[in-house]
């Protein structure tokens, strides 16, 4: 189930919401848990054995780890969470990925094993992993309450597109939470707010997307609104989905953590992802990258490091050349502008500038197929491709979507937030911001109704 | 914040609630079809996903006050987002217009395939007529800045792939104001000159303004793009060519082997009133003209767009056959038609030749 849909905004969550907050405290865990098993399995209910499985291994190794006295054991216990759960997510996620490089390499006709990618596999193994991983570092105690634990990793606010919400970050709230009407507007809100980017921007940016893939009259100019119209899609999908999965939580009583602070007004690509899925990016500086020892090894080590850590961000959003590509050219944009220091002398419009552009062109590569459609692209982009600088085409879908595209470069900034933010300490601000939130529901609504509905981009990851 | 919890809440639930509790509806009349109803619950439908699937197209299709919220996104997505087009819908000068983009060569060349086999196996011995109809785009697109199909080059396919047929080129006897606003179609009242054009191509008298009246129908015609653009439109007014000659014809239908009238009124109640003219889509049809020259007879293959035309080209004929080849199989042709000596006329639109796919 998505939440950008009829069923889950007019069927799913009102039950769950009334049987939440009928049920008393002591229950609201399993109300939780069991609605979330709901919400998985409503996709592909077969999936839920796989889902009941990492709960039940994850809890059965934390209570291994809590319980076992000597350090060799609680090793043992943590080795068997991360070797299984990895295991899990290389059969189902990476092994067809390997297999056919393999078949590529040696020529031999193995078989693929075509196995569904079970819809958020990535962002609970590595929610999962935080839980055991902080266990045996002693960070947290491990949790006893089976139901507790399960709600933790089923949580159907961010189940399956984030944000990457650690066990330490929730602990506390997932024993003991307030609720309260302010919670409840203030997640209602930042819901719908993820609801409007979702629908009326990012599913707008794939329909534009969609034409220029089916277009028989590509031209340079329209590789380029597609380039731009793909940077703000994946933003306003992405950042959209965790609006809505930060503003359900705040309802269930939940603070997560945030995940986007506007990413495309960085000044280098080092800030890009301190902005940019914040929860992945410092998952893998506190599980990864410090553990391999970060910056306090050799220059030649230390280089290393980069590279695994931005090939593992790049393999953990795809199985496929490509996103390997686009870890590494990370690991190499990060690395230039570490031993280029003169790069932060340079006007910040210039270097605002710049980093868009790379972040901007790596989506390109990011969003290929294949990498001989990466080939093409960037050979089309830069006017190597035979294409006219524009066609009728082009220049039609230019106009029709200017609002767009104005719409969506204004909304990539803090402008929209900070002026809904000086309105809402006004009364009449207030009554505006009420109407603007009813405004949102209904036309999103509006657009389900009339099904232009696509699916969300990180469910794949 | 309470207040504005609660309000939202309050709307939201009041939505759920009529999402929960309305009656189901069966029919969609500006969309022209049956809406999906409640799916089966069972351990089988939950555990194929079958349940899940069927739920998502029921709560899209039963949610209450469905129309209105297609307009309201309409509305949004044209005035809002400035977007130009709604569903591939556009509506300039009061039209509403698919946008049919761009010319599908291969679609073309599938029909020109198809025609030539015709040709080979039937019409050899005929005279040959080729008619494109073009589309309301040809008339609006341009002017609109709208995208459209290369009409040009689609006739030149055309002409090029069909040296056996005598093209009528129909574009100058038309314009915008002689379609439905809310429909595909060509409106019947406004064809005598288009009638006049492929009358003098086939030999035969043109029709007559003064031999016809106009009766308007009294229900209201909503065509197929009233319900794709979602916008609020005034519907259509659908008018009769009526005669004298045209009620002593009697129409005989091959598949139920019945014979009826020109104009089908029983066909008042469909969901498509265009369906009055020869009763809609039907794969085989001829009508007897006991006025016309009996020793001339017209074949015509068609598209929709040929229902409300052909009756103004019978007062010439004594027997008028059409064929719908996206309905019938061309190999099954000889066993009910005889070519040879006959008047044959291709009359297609440019957007089925655009999407000939269905031509067998």
């Amino acid at each position: 189930m998505v939440f950008s849909s009829i069923p889950f905004l007019y069927y799913f969550l009102p039950a769950v919401l009334a049987v939440y907050f009928l049920t008393p405290d002591r229950g609201k865990n399993a109300v939780l848990l069991l609605a979330s098993l709901v919400f998985y399995g409503w996709g592909e209910p077969k999936l839920l054995v796989l889902m009941v499985f990492t709960i039940a291994l994850f809890y059965g190794c934390g209570l291994a780890i809590g319980r076992a006295e000597q350090q060799r054991w609680k090793k043992l216990w943590l080795i068997v969470s991360i070797v299984i759960s990895l295991g899990l997510l290389g059969l189902f996620k990476y092994a067809d990925f390997f297999l056919s490089t393999f078949r590529d390499v040696t020529g031999w006709q193995v078989p693929l094993l075509k196995l569904a990618l079970p819809v958020g596999i990535s962002f609970y193994t590595f929610q999962c992993l935080s839980y055991t991983i902080d266990v045996y570092r002693g960070k947290v105690p491990a949790q006893r309450n089976p139901v507790t634990f399960g709600a933790y990793v089923a949580l159907f606010p961010q189940l399956i597109a984030g944000p990457i919400v650690r066990y330490a970050d929730v602990v506390r709230e997932l024993e003991s939470r307030k609720h309260s009407w302010e919670n409840t507007a203030l997640g209602l809100r930042r819901f719908l707010v993820g609801l409007g980017k979702k629908v009326l921007l990012a599913d707008n940016f794939a329909l534009l997307i969609r034409l220029f893939r089916e277009s028989g009259e590509p031209s340079v100019l329209f590789y380029w609104m597609y380039a731009l119209a793909f940077s703000l899609n994946i933003y306003f999908d992405f950042s959209g989905y965790s609006d809505m999965a930060i503003g359900l939580g705040r309802v269930f009583g939940f603070h997560f953590p945030e995940n986007f602070n506007y990413p495309y007004l960085s000044q280098s690509v080092t800030e890009f992802w301190r902005r940019w899925h914040i929860s992945l990016g410092s998952w893998f500086r506190d599980y990864v990258y410090i553990p391999l020892g970060g910056n306090r090894v050799s220059r030649g080590r230390w280089v290393c490091n980069i590279l695994v850590v931005w090939m593992l961000t790049g393999l953990w959003h795809g199985a496929a050349w490509n996103f390997v590509l686009w870890g590494l050219l990370f690991a190499a944009l990060l690395l230039v502008e570490k031993w280029a220091p003169g790069l932060q002398k340079l006007p910040s419009v210039l270097r605002r500038f710049g980093t868009l552009l790379a972040v901007m062109l790596s989506f390109v590569l990011f969003n290929a197929e294949s990498l001989s459609q990466t080939g093409s692209d960037f050979a089309c982009l830069f006017g190597f491709g035979g294409l006219p600088l524009v066609t009728a085409q082009t220049r039609y879908y230019l106009t029709s979507c200017t609002v767009l595209f104005l719409v969506g470069m204004l909304g990539a900034t803090p402008v929209v937030k900070a002026a809904a933010e000086r309105l809402g300490r006004t009364k009449a601000g207030n009554g505006l911001e009420l109407a603007m939130l009813l405004g949102l529901l209904l036309v999103c609504t509006a657009y389900l109704v009339d099904g232009s509905f696509s699916p969300f981009l990180y469910f794949r990851f | 914040m309470k207040h504005k919890a609660m309000i939202l809440l309050l709307v939201w639930g009041a939505l759920t609630l009529a999402a929960w509790f309305s009656p189901e509806k069966e029919l969609s009349v500006s969309e022209r079809r049956p809406l999906a109803g409640k799916p089966e619950l069972s351990a089988g439908t939950v555990f194929s996903g079958n349940f899940m699937e069927d739920f998502e197209d029921y709560s899209l299709d039963q949610f209450p006050f469905r129309d209105s919220f297609r307009r309201l996104k309409a509305w949004f997505h044209y005035s809002v987002l400035g977007q130009r087009d709604n569903n591939g819908i556009y509506v300039y000068q009061g039209h509403a217009v698919k946008q049919e983009y761009p010319l599908n060569e291969t679609s073309v060349a599938h029909a020109l395939n198809r025609f030539q086999t015709l040709y080979e196996t039937y019409l050899t011995q005929s005279n040959v007529y080729m008619a494109i109809v073009p589309d309301k785009g040809y008339y609006l697109a341009e002017q609109s800045g709208h995208l459209a199909m290369d009409y040009d080059r689609l006739y030149e396919l055309v002409e090029a792939g069909m040296p056996w047929a005598t093209q009528v080129d129909l574009r100058d006897s038309l314009s915008a104001g002689d379609y439905y606003r809310t429909d595909t179609h060509w409106r019947q009242e406004q064809l005598l000159d288009a009638a006049g054009v492929l009358c003098q191509a086939l030999g035969t008298a043109p029709p007559k303004a003064e031999d016809y009246t106009r009766t308007a129908l009294d229900r209201p015609f909503y065509g197929v793009y009233y319900g794709q653009a979602a916008l609020p439109m005034e519907p259509d007014i659908l008018y009769l060519l009526e005669s004298s000659l045209l009620e002593n014809c009697t129409v005989y239908d091959y598949e139920t082997g019945k014979t009826g009238s020109v104009y089908d009124r029983a066909k008042l109640d469909s969901q498509d009133l265009y369906d009055v003219f020869l009763s809609g889509a039907r794969s085989l049809l001829t009508i007897e003209n006991p006025d016309g020259d009996p020793d001339r007879e017209l074949i015509v293959f068609r598209d929709s767009f040929g229902s409300s035309m052909i009756p103004l080209l019978v007062q010439g004929y004594g027997k008028v056959t059409l064929v719908d080849i996206r309905y019938i199989r061309m190999e099954l042709l000889g066993e009910y038609l005889d070519f040879a000596g006959k008047d044959v006329l291709l009359l297609y639109s440019t957007l089925v030749l655009n999407n000939s796919a269905a031509i067998k």
